[in-house]
């Protein structure tokens, strides 16, 4: 909403400056967003008196002057001769910056000096023709008043960011009755007085309202004999000013009247109205019509029109016809001024795609108790810039007019609910200042009638923001609740997702957030089975764009664009990780499952470049050590590695599920060399991805912690030769199976093949502590166990020992 | 035997002093002190002296072999600590050379404001609490008072999805589930990811907020004036101007904008805060009737205040970002610095 300072003064009669005037409607909730000076810059030209005008001595139409400019008197030499001695005229000082970017300079003209310049309003930019300079009153200013101060031209324009329930606030009337009631004043109304011919409005022309719903008021007026021209200096630029391209004198009273006091208003060509008839009824479904804009729209019987005897002439409360609209032949004109049901007009604006001033005035609602005066300020105007003559009265149907219903309010519930202590007197004085009316009502209650155009003020509650909003804000001491115990710590869910950020953050990798939506085809580039779960995601109605059409329903694809965007910038070395939901419909329910996974990817070198490092490349293992930690953080228990070529999108020889127990929680592998080239990656990639719901369900809150034994460790180391197939874990599992709980625990300290080892096969060297809780253990006992532990090997595993 | 054992003394200590080396020493020990030292055969000829010398000459011996074990011990002292002093030297390193470090990563900082936020309410004894991304139409507007076809709806694009479902504009849905599962009193701060269809340089299309919500008996608009002031000042720091101005939500009245005095310039105008002094960083207000009757609580029995606010725009602020899009781009080069 765009208003200038001039303009409002003219409703209300405040002391503000500009910037204070931005202040107090900020305040009250009325945003001011921008300030724009208007006519400003030019405060290096100003009035000044001709004292001296004397011929040029080697010009001859030119003029030597001495001019005042309040200060001093300078000489000034001009070109025109529209002016003499003892004129008040406009100079343009040095320094001065002129429309064109032309500046003035101090110069010599034939060899006279010129201390400015005598200024035309073309010039000036005030006209797009002048014949000589721009000759003033006499009396219009003291001598060096900048001339837009002077003229009354100098503005601030104000934009103001209303919100959706200030409907009253879109016109100058509305500002100005806020700032009137903030500051205790009076709103002057602008004059809608009207002279009549004795024509009976009724004679000429005829208003039928079909559906009273969804036009609650219909109002007219009939001017006739008029004439269309171009509006007047004055119109053209208030409309200017608040970026209204001006259209003719009958079209701009329309829009200058909605912006003065909000109410929408159309004018037809009543000559081109069959019948001179509205009739104001739905839309036949399929019905076409023009608007203005020169668009043919198919309407529904959802929509409201205005139309003559035969056809629709306008969309009640969004735009015109053009088979009805002002053209410079005009010459009769029937003026609405009308009420339309705001949801009416808000469905057929959008599904037209059709936001104009009028439907957003119409949509937030406007004051039914205007139309009127609107009706009348707008025909008196026309008649004044358009000549022409007004028939005697207008035409009003308002059928379902009803006495406002009174709200019951009570002071002190105001009080209570902002945290003050106003006066029983001070809030009613508030809401007489808001031109509610106030009268005593039960139990000390009050009744309050809010005026018609606060459509806003429906329930007690919007009272007492009122009194809070113009009371101010700023004067609601700041207190501390008085609050019940509530015991409630972090969910288990809640700690969990903090703990494992901060598992894998102290494991190097960088947290990303990704968008939750992503291409439709991501799935196709992880290449999941046709049948796979994870295809069918759920579609968004209206994306942005196709590559964020679809809700994700594996973290995965998200990440590997990451990893190749940073590739791109030459960042080579990456850990990262993405924490958050996926979005999986459910059969039989409408509402999606929103798990959070939890996924990771590194490539590049393990530790990075650096003089104290091996540069090694990262591998299966780097990514399956963090899992390991992470799992055992989280106090996991059963944890198994089960090479089952778990994911299409994973090497199927450096890839496995991970269980716990019986629950498969995830999976880690290497990226499959074709989805590493889906996504643009060139090194090779080893990713994870965990189902977090399910770690949450397996995490044991409660740790099982033993002693240390006190007695001295023994460790013996077995070399054998083994097939290349035969996994760590059946070694380990071959060891524990002695089930002797003198085995502390059981390494693998060095894995080879090649030079002096047989094809097919890998050296392994296992070192096993032994340890007792309760005594030194003998070497003997040692001994006998050891064999155990060796002799299972050979016989179970079918390794030799080296 | 005084002159040999004199002699010898000095010898021994000039012998001492002039020795090179712990290997030299303990050869001077040997020869003077060893079994068949010096001295040790100058002791056995002690016997031959007569009974009235031999007391004496006696204790002479014992002081010159005192004498010189001292000197040795004080010498081998010395050159021990030359010889460490000597290694220590040799060792010197360049401490100059970065460190071997263990990788360390970083939390998103959208990660790290809202574990913040959680953690200044969570003193102030709110709870957490979630609720679905992908929300019902009449979680997310009608029981927040936003009725079909009312332009507040306007104020929020809606990604819509299907049977009534949409990506949700707000947290604001967080309120109405918790509110439909716990009677009062209410204390909860809903952290999460929202969707809006806008996207430029100022908005996302995915963002975060933080919702706040508290019911209780007696709860005024000057507490949660209250609340918001705590909490922007150990958010910002202690001496961070607030100022709430009139605004309009559907599901709270009164409903105010909240500023705080802008951080970058202190309030005396600058382009971040588009030379106002006041930066715009939450919206909040009185829980409006028509959502208590919604979530079936009494409006004349309690009241509450909720608040929001986007995640984002306080990253932006704390940390002097001027571009969202650095948020989601997750390039390492500007998450590691966080």
């Amino acid at each position: 909403m765009k208003i200038t300072y001039n303009w409002l003064k003219e409703f209300v009669d405040f002391e503000h400056s500009p910037d204070q005037l931005a202040e107090l409607l900020t305040m009250l909730g009325l945003e001011v967003e921008a300030m724009e000076n208007l006519g400003g810059g030019m405060d290096d030209v100003i009035v000044a008196l001709v004292e001296e005008k004397r011929q040029h001595p080697n010009a001859d139409k030119l003029s030597l002057c001495r001019v005042n400019n309040g200060t001093e008197v300078l000489d000034v030499v001009c070109g025109a001769q529209n002016f003499k001695q003892g004129d008040t005229v406009v100079l343009a000082s040095i320094g001065a910056t002129l429309p064109g970017d032309f500046k003035i300079k101090r110069s010599k003209i034939r060899g006279e000096e010129s201390c400015g310049m005598l200024c035309s309003e073309r010039e000036l930019g005030l006209s797009e023709e002048s014949a000589g300079i721009m000759v003033l009153p006499a009396d219009i200013a003291p001598l060096g008043t900048p001339l837009f101060s002077a003229l009354g031209l100098k503005d601030t324009l104000f934009e103001i960011g209303l919100t959706p329930n200030r409907a009253d606030c879109l016109s100058v009337l509305g500002i100005a009755r806020e700032v009137a009631a903030k500051l205790g004043l009076q709103v002057k109304y602008p004059s809608s007085a009207v002279a009549e011919s004795d024509v009976r409005v009724e004679s000429v022309i005829s208003v039928n309202v079909e559906d009273a719903e969804f036009c609650p008021r219909y109002a007219a007026r009939h001017i006739s004999g008029c004439t269309i021209a171009p509006s007047p200096e004055w119109l053209v630029k208030r409309l200017k000013a608040i970026g209204i391209r001006s259209i003719n004198n009958v079209v701009d009273v329309t829009n200058l009247v909605m912006m003065e006091l909000g109410q929408p208003l159309h004018a037809f060509d009543c000559e081109r109205l069959a019948g001179k008839k509205i009739v104001v009824r739905r839309a036949g479904e399929g019905e076409q019509f023009t608007t203005l804009d020169d668009q043919q729209r198919v309407l529904t019987s959802a929509d409201l029109v205005i139309c003559d005897a035969e056809r629709p002439v306008a969309l009640a409360g969004v735009m015109g016809g053009l088979n009805s609209e002002i053209e410079d032949t005009t010459t009769a004109i029937l003026l609405e001024s009308a009420c339309f049901k705001p949801a009416a007009v808000r469905k057929t604006s959008k599904r037209l795609g059709l936001h104009t001033e009028s439907s957003h005035r119409f949509e937030r609602g406007i004051d039914i108790g205007g139309v009127i005066r609107a009706l009348d300020r707008a025909a008196a105007l026309i008649v004044e810039l358009s000549g022409g003559s007004m028939a005697q009265g207008r035409l009003d149907v308002y059928p379902g007019k009803t006495e406002p219903t009174a709200i019951q309010f009570r002071p002190e519930r105001a009080n209570s609910l902002i945290g003050i202590e106003l006066q029983r007197e001070g809030i009613l004085d508030i809401l007489e200042r808001l031109e509610c009316r106030v009268s005593d009502g039960p139990d000390g209650a009050v009744a309050v009638t809010p005026p018609s155009y606060r459509i806003d003020l429906e329930r007690e509650i919007d009272l007492i923001e009122e009194v809070a909003r113009l009371n101010g804000f700023d004067r609601i001491p700041s207190t501390m609740p008085i609050a019940r115990v509530i015991s409630d710590r972090p969910s288990r869910h809640q700690q969990l997702e903090k703990r494992v950020r901060e598992i894998l953050v102290n494991h190097g990798m960088n947290e990303v957030i990704n968008f939750s939506f992503t291409a439709p085809d991501a799935a196709g580039k992880l290449m999941l089975a046709q049948d796979d779960p994870r295809r069918a995601s759920i579609k968004l109605a209206n994306p942005l764009v196709d590559e964020q059409s679809a809700m994700r329903t594996s973290l995965l694809p998200g990440l590997l664009e990451t990893v190749a965007r940073n590739i791109n910038f030459r960042s080579l070395d990456l850990k990262l990780f993405e924490m958050r939901r996926v979005y999986l419909p459910v059969a039989g329910d409408i509402m999606p499952r929103e798990p959070v996974f939890v996924v990771g990817a590194l490539t590049g070198s393990r530790d990075g470049e650096g003089w104290s490092r091996v540069n090694e490349p990262v591998d299966f293992y780097d990514a399956k050590g963090i899992i390991e930690n992470l799992l055992g953080l989280l106090n996991i228990a059963g944890v198994s590695w089960v090479p089952d070529t778990p994911e299409p999108y994973l090497h199927p020889g450096k890839s496995c599920s991970i269980f716990a127990g019986r629950e498969r929680i995830g999976s880690v592998g290497e990226l499959h060399p074709t989805v590493q080239e889906n996504f643009g990656l060139e090194k090779s990639l080893y990713c994870f991805e965990l189902d977090f719901e399910k770690l949450v369900k397996l995490s044991r809150s409660k740790l099982e912690i033993t002693a240390p034994s006190r007695f001295p460790d023994s460790t013996r180391d077995i070399a054998i030769l083994a097939p290349d197939q035969l996994e760590f874990e059946k070694i380990i599992g071959c060891v524990n199976s002695v089930k002797a709980k003198e085995i502390e625990n059981v390494t693998i300290f060095d894995v080879y093949r090649g030079k002096g080892i047989p094809e097919g096969h890998k050296s392994i060297a296992i070192r096993v502590r032994y340890r007792s809780y309760d005594r030194t253990l003998t070497d003997d006992e040692i001994s006998i166990l050891h064999k155990k532990v060796t002799d299972g090997l050979v016989n179970r595993l079918k390794v030799t020992l080296r | 035997m005084r002159e040999q054992l004199e002699q010898l003394k000095n010898d021994a200590l000039v012998a001492i002093s002039s020795a090179v080396g712990e290997e030299q020493l303990q050869g001077i020990r040997v020869r003077l002190l060893g079994r068949k030292g010096e001295l040790t055969a100058l002791m056995k000829g002690l016997g031959s002296l007569s009974p009235e010398e031999r007391p004496s000459v006696g204790q002479l011996v014992n002081t010159v072999r005192d004498e010189l074990e001292s000197g040795l011990e004080a010498a081998l002292t010395a050159e021990r600590e030359r010889v460490k002093n000597e290694r220590l030297q040799s060792e010197r390193i360049d401490v100059t050379l970065p460190g071997r470090k263990s990788q360390v990563g970083t939390k998103h900082p959208i990660t790290l404001i809202v574990e913040e936020v959680c953690e200044i309410f969570a003193g102030l004894g709110f709870s957490v609490a979630e609720g679905p991304e992908i929300e019902h139409d009449w979680y997310n507007f009608e029981a927040l008072n936003f009725p079909p076809e009312h332009p507040a709806r306007d104020m929020q694009d809606t990604f819509f999805v299907e049977n009534d479902l949409l990506l949700r504009t707000h947290t604001s849905p967080v309120q109405i589930r918790t509110m439909l599962k716990q009677k009062p009193p209410v204390r909860i701060i809903a952290p999460g990811t929202v969707y809006r269809c806008d996207s430029d340089a100022t908005h996302s299309p995915m963002f975060h907020q933080i919702e706040g919500l508290m019911v209780d008996k007696g709860i005024t608009f000057g507490d949660l004036k209250g609340i918001l002031t705590i909490f922007t000042n150990q958010l910002f720091g202690q001496k961070t101007g607030v100022r709430l101005r009139p605004s309009f939500f559907p599901f709270t009245e009164p409903s105010a904008e909240v500023d705080i005095a802008c951080v970058i310039c202190g309030g005396k105008g600058c382009r971040v805060c588009k030379n106002s002094g006041w930066l715009e960083i939450l919206g909040a207000g009185m829980v409006d009737p028509e959502v208590y009757r919604h979530v079936n609580y009494d409006a004349e029995d309690i009241s509450g205040f909720a608040f929001g606010m986007g995640i984002e725009r306080i990253a932006m602020l704390k940390y002097g970002i001027n571009d969202m899009r650095l948020l989601f781009e997750n390039d390492v080069r500007f998450l590691r610095q966080f």
